[in-house]
């Protein structure tokens, strides 16, 4: 694809250093190193190392723990994306139908993207604290007896309910804007068409916004994966103990709290070639989608 | 004339500057609060009380957090003067021979006198070595001991339990009559693990309790008598006896606070934090029971909280500055004040005395039951213990208990995953060590 | 054939559907609002009464007391962790990130889409691989390469590394792609370097997408926590989010939690974000759905 362009040689080497210098750096170089940290067991000071080749893979392998970590992760990945992009679904949707109040109710809605993931968490120790946390108190009276940080269900359930609410305003913005540039031909076709609301939706609507969601299905399962991080900290109060956590919160407990470098590294590694399966999956169908728009 | 004046003027303005060039040391610790205030009233006192050194306390966070940190500013060539270590981190920095500088060796290189039995029994070997050198200062040290609301306890009609069996079949009913939960506390591993089997008198691990070395340490977990022990726990939760709220510490501590449970094992340390709060009851401290049925002879509980390392790589002044802090802070009075203001034990027993001569004891005699369950009888299980990745150990721990007392397991399937973990991440440690 | 949906909007009936669609997103809004005015609530009460009774329906008169507790005491022999300082540094940090972000992209963007350069595929597959790998699973070596470069407790160490992935440059070599090209055509022939054309021709043209990238990337700065928690050990350098960690520990310890500075300082941290946002909304959305890839 040729394109206009200027012929200056240096230039463009120099606008371009700061940027490849810095992922030099901080990225290629700390991959690397976790790759290398990876085969070894090493003192935390630095006097000492042994070189054990995969032995910290297999370790995990083996470890029932590290299961339990990655069944949580995947199923709590699931449920904060399910939820998070129904819930927003909903409500972009209810609120492309009313004219009154558009606007406020989309700044209503959406303001909660600002909030960072371990100030929710905070928020949720506040409703959920056991002696005198509001929703705590409520789901008693619904016969839930909810114990944060006593019962590994419940605080599950907690970080799968401060996740969404932190971000459905996220989907719900790229919902509503997808919803909104539905062509106005389009939608009134549907109107004459469809006989009910609900098969306007399903059959015209919804494959409409098929590209908006895979897109934002990605952005979910990776916020789940990685984002989350803050919410998990707060929520067990900073100890592991019998508490649910994700896999990228184990690599944190192993390294930065137990001195564990060569267990890290391994799992980071780990993380890093289920990233990059993710990443290519996508690739594949935005490839895709660039064939049929 | 006038440049004799001129010369002896400057002269003398150099002395005093000289004079006035402090060596200057820093320390790292993770006392937040009102315990870090004061850290730094003893910060303070050590620099108005002489004018050659002058040290300055850094917050660093959580227990963890400051370990981190100061094995990053160690490896950057950075690293403070004293850092302070918890107990599960010991057998971090002890391991890695070079990091930090043995206090006993510090002290003696600079003229200080050091003899160890200045201080009290149950504090000595936690952060010595095998030949019982003193590697780390014990400094916030405290003891689990048993809080008792007595109120609560007059109203069911009873006294603190001496034995475990006297609490579940006098104590424990009687308070659930008079409705209360009898019995919660705040740290599994800590209470019902390493101090379970120093009173009790059993090993905690191979090796010496893991002091000889860390080839082969295994951990002494999985045993009849403490599996017993956690057997009563879960026959205690059914009966409404017990009651487990969560990992955290404060989780624990607060329906003792509330009135709705009667008795909680806590830190010596609390004492001063419940002292402060306005409770709606009075309350008093005694000695952690023991199963009769175990032993007949209990020992003394040994040390938690965290100790006071030396780093090296620092110049001799500095090592010196670092002496003298060590030397103020181990006197019978700044000794006393941290005692009276935190409530951690004072870790001389020329401090005791001191308090007790005071009258400390007279006032708040709850202060003194710290001290007194860490001078009963010793044994050679009682000095601590030395496990690498000790924090991963005490969190395998927690996992596993937090799933008994849930109903998710059993016990002895517990016992034997919280053997293996254990004995994984030693064995692992040792690997890091080569 | 007269389309009943035509009459005016006073007269016309109530529409169930319509109802339905203000209830669920009043109720929505309400589940986003909430917890926040909970955690307003307990601002304004003392201690005590929040550990007692949670929040509560009362509206107490500590605001005042505790907002001064909040930014102006601090804990701590240096005395340097108020709430002013945290919020200085929060600040630096949003805005330090958004500009690094915006500059390095730019430029990058720039070498990338105006210049003929022969590895230019090969720097851009280097740069896009950035995006792969979220700081997540290469935290811990890139916290001791921060420590090896003497980067702990800085705040160049808190702010360059994040700058380390792909993110602006993409969206601003989309964004480039998408001026038509006679631009540059006019520009060679009006005997306009390289130089000249990006300052006066192209940075205007991109204020819209600055603004918007501006605001998702001061969002983002200020909202990190996991690199602060690692990178920052001086209380002096703490931002408010990465304060929260201390206040949950404080909370967890065995003298009275602070609940009033502990919740204003929550809120504090939740407030400059999600100002932004509403405030400059339009570009916001914008921004947001325009990274879309």
């Amino acid at each position: 694809m040729k394109r206009a362009g200027f012929a200056t040689r240096w230039l463009p080497i120099l606008l371009l250093l700061p940027q490849l210098a810095i992922i030099a750096v901080f990225f290629y170089w700390p991959a690397a190193q976790a790759v290398q940290s990876s085969f070894y067991l090493e003192d935390p000071f630095g006097f000492g190392s042994s070189f054990v080749g995969f032995e910290n893979y297999t370790h995990l392998a083996g470890s029932s723990e590290y299961a339990r970590i990655a069944k949580f992760t995947l199923l709590f990945t699931i449920l904060v994306t399910f939820f998070s992009l129904a819930l927003a679904l909903l409500l972009a949707v209810k609120a492309d139908n009313v004219i009154r109040g558009a606007r406020t109710y989309r700044t209503l809605l959406m303001w909660v993207y600002a909030v960072a993931p371990p100030v929710a968490g905070f928020i949720g120790l506040l409703m959920l604290n056991q002696t005198w946390g509001p929703l705590a108190e409520l789901s008693k009276t619904f016969g839930w007896d909810f114990k944060l940080g006593v019962n590994f269900g419940d605080t599950a359930s907690a970080m799968v309910l401060v996740a969404v609410w932190k971000q459905v305003p996220v989907n719900f913005i790229f919902f509503l804007s997808g919803l909104q540039s539905i062509p106005k031909s389009v939608r009134e076709a549907a109107l004459i068409d469809a006989k009910s609301s609900f098969r306007r939706f399903w059959d015209v609507t919804f494959p409409l916004l098929a590209p908006t969601g895979f897109f934002l299905l990605i952005i979910n399962i990776t916020y789940a994966l990685f984002d989350t991080f803050g919410v998990v900290d707060v929520l067990v109060k900073g100890e592991p103990g019998n508490n649910p956590m994700t896999l990228v919160y184990k690599i944190y407990v192993d390294g930065f709290r137990g001195n564990d470098i060569g267990g890290s590294s391994a799992q980071s590694v780990i993380l890093m070639v289920l990233v990059l399966a993710l990443t290519i999956f996508q690739f594949r169908l935005v490839e895709r989608r660039i064939h049929y728009t | 004339m006038k440049n004799i004046a001129i010369s002896s003027a400057a002269t003398l303005c150099m002395l005093a500057n000289t004079a006035f060039a402090e060596t200057e040391i820093t320390l790292w610790h993770g006392m937040g609060g009102a315990l870090g205030e004061a850290v730094n009233d003893i910060a303070e006192g050590f620099n108005a009380s002489q004018n050659e050194y002058a040290i300055t306390p850094v917050f660093k966070g959580t227990y963890e957090e400051t370990l981190t940190a100061g094995i990053a500013a160690f490896r950057a060539g950075e690293q403070p003067n004293i850092i302070q270590v918890f107990d599960a981190g010991a057998a971090t920095v002890i391991a890695a021979q070079g990091a930090t500088i043995p206090v006993q060796d510090l002290l003696e290189a600079n003229g200080v006198d050091f003899d160890i039995e200045d201080y009290i029994s149950g504090l000595r070997y936690f952060f010595a070595d095998a030949d019982g050198k003193m590697i780390g200062m014990p400094f916030n040290s405290s003891s689990p001991i048993m809080y008792y609301n007595m109120q609560a306890l007059e109203a069911a009609g009873v006294t603190a339990p001496v034995t475990w069996e006297e609490f579940e079949t006098v104590t424990a009913p009687a308070l659930k009559d008079a409705g209360y939960v009898a019995l919660s506390q705040s740290h599994l591993p800590w209470i019902f693990v390493e101090n379970f089997m120093s009173r009790h008198d059993l090993p905690f691990a191979t090796n010496n309790n893991g002091y000889d070395g860390v080839d082969g340490t295994e951990i002494l977990v999985n045993i009849d008598p403490l599996k017993a022990h956690f057997t009563a726990l879960i026959e205690w939760q059914d009966e409404g006896y017990f009651e487990w709220f969560g990992t955290g510490w404060n989780d624990n501590q607060t329906p003792f606070e509330n009135g709705d449970v009667a008795i909680w094992l806590g830190s010596s340390g609390s004492f001063g934090g419940l002292s402060k709060l306005d409770l709606d009851f009075d309350f008093s401290a005694t000695v952690l029971p023991y199963w009769e049925a175990v032993t007949t002879e209990p020992k003394q509980t040994f040390i938690g909280g965290a100790a006071l390392f030396a780093m090296s790589g620092q110049s001799d002044e500095e090592n010196a500055a670092t002496a003298a802090f060590f030397q103020y802070l181990t006197s019978p009075e700044v000794q006393y004040m941290w005692h009276r203001e935190t409530g951690y034990v004072p870790v001389t027993e020329a401090a005791y005395e001191l308090a007790t001569a005071d009258g400390h004891y007279g006032r708040f005699p709850a202060a003194e039951i710290g001290i007194q369950q860490l001078s009963l009888d010793a044994s050679e299980n009682t000095r601590g213990y030395r496990m690498g990745f000790y924090v991963q150990i005490r969190d395998v721990m927690n996992r596993e208990f937090g799933r008994i007392l849930t109903g998710e397991t059993s016990v002895s399937d517990a016992f034997n995953i919280i053997e293996a973990d254990s004995n994984e991440l030693l064995s692992r440690f040792a690997q890091t060590q080569n | 054939m007269t389309d009943t949906r035509q009459i005016p909007v006073a007269k016309r009936p109530l529409k169930w559907a319509r109802v339905l669609d203000h209830t669920i997103l009043i109720l929505g809004s309400l589940f986003m609002l909430i917890p926040l005015l909970m955690l307003l609530q307990t601002t304004t009460t003392t201690d005590l009464e929040t550990i007692k009774n949670g929040p509560e329906l009362v509206i107490g008169t500590q605001l005042d007391d505790n907002f001064r507790a909040a930014m102006f005491t601090a804990s701590g022999f240096s005395g340097e962790n108020t709430g002013l300082r945290m919020l200085m540094n929060s600040m630096i940090l949003g805005i330090g990130f958004a500009m690094g972000k915006i500059i390095i992209g730019m430029m990058a963007a720039y070498a990338l889409v105006y210049f003929r350069l022969r590895f230019a595929t090969f720097a851009f597959w280097l740069i896009f691989t950035t995006l792969l790998l979220p700081l997540e699973v290469r935290i811990l070596p890139s916290y001791e390469i921060a420590q090896k470069l003497g980067l702990l407790n800085t705040y160049t160490g808190l702010i360059l590394p994040l700058i380390a992935s792909a993110t602006a440059t993409f969206f601003f070599r989309q964004f480039f792609r998408s001026i038509p090209e006679e631009m540059v055509e006019a520009a060679r022939i009006d005997g306009a370097g390289p130089v000249r054309f990006f300052f006066d021709i192209l940075v205007p043209m991109s204020q819209t997408m600055i603004a918007a990238m501006f605001i998702i990337m001061f969002v983002f700065g200020w909202n990190q926590y996991l690199w602060p928690t690692m990178v920052t050990t001086d209380e002096g350098m703490y931002t408010l989010v990465r304060g929260i960690k201390q206040l949950t520990q404080d909370l967890e310890g065995t003298s009275i939690p602070e609940y009033g500075r502990a919740n204003m300082l929550a809120l504090i941290a939740i407030l400059p974000p999600v100002l932004v946002v509403i405030l400059f909304q339009s570009w916001f959305v914008k921004g947001l759905t325009e990274s879309d890839k």
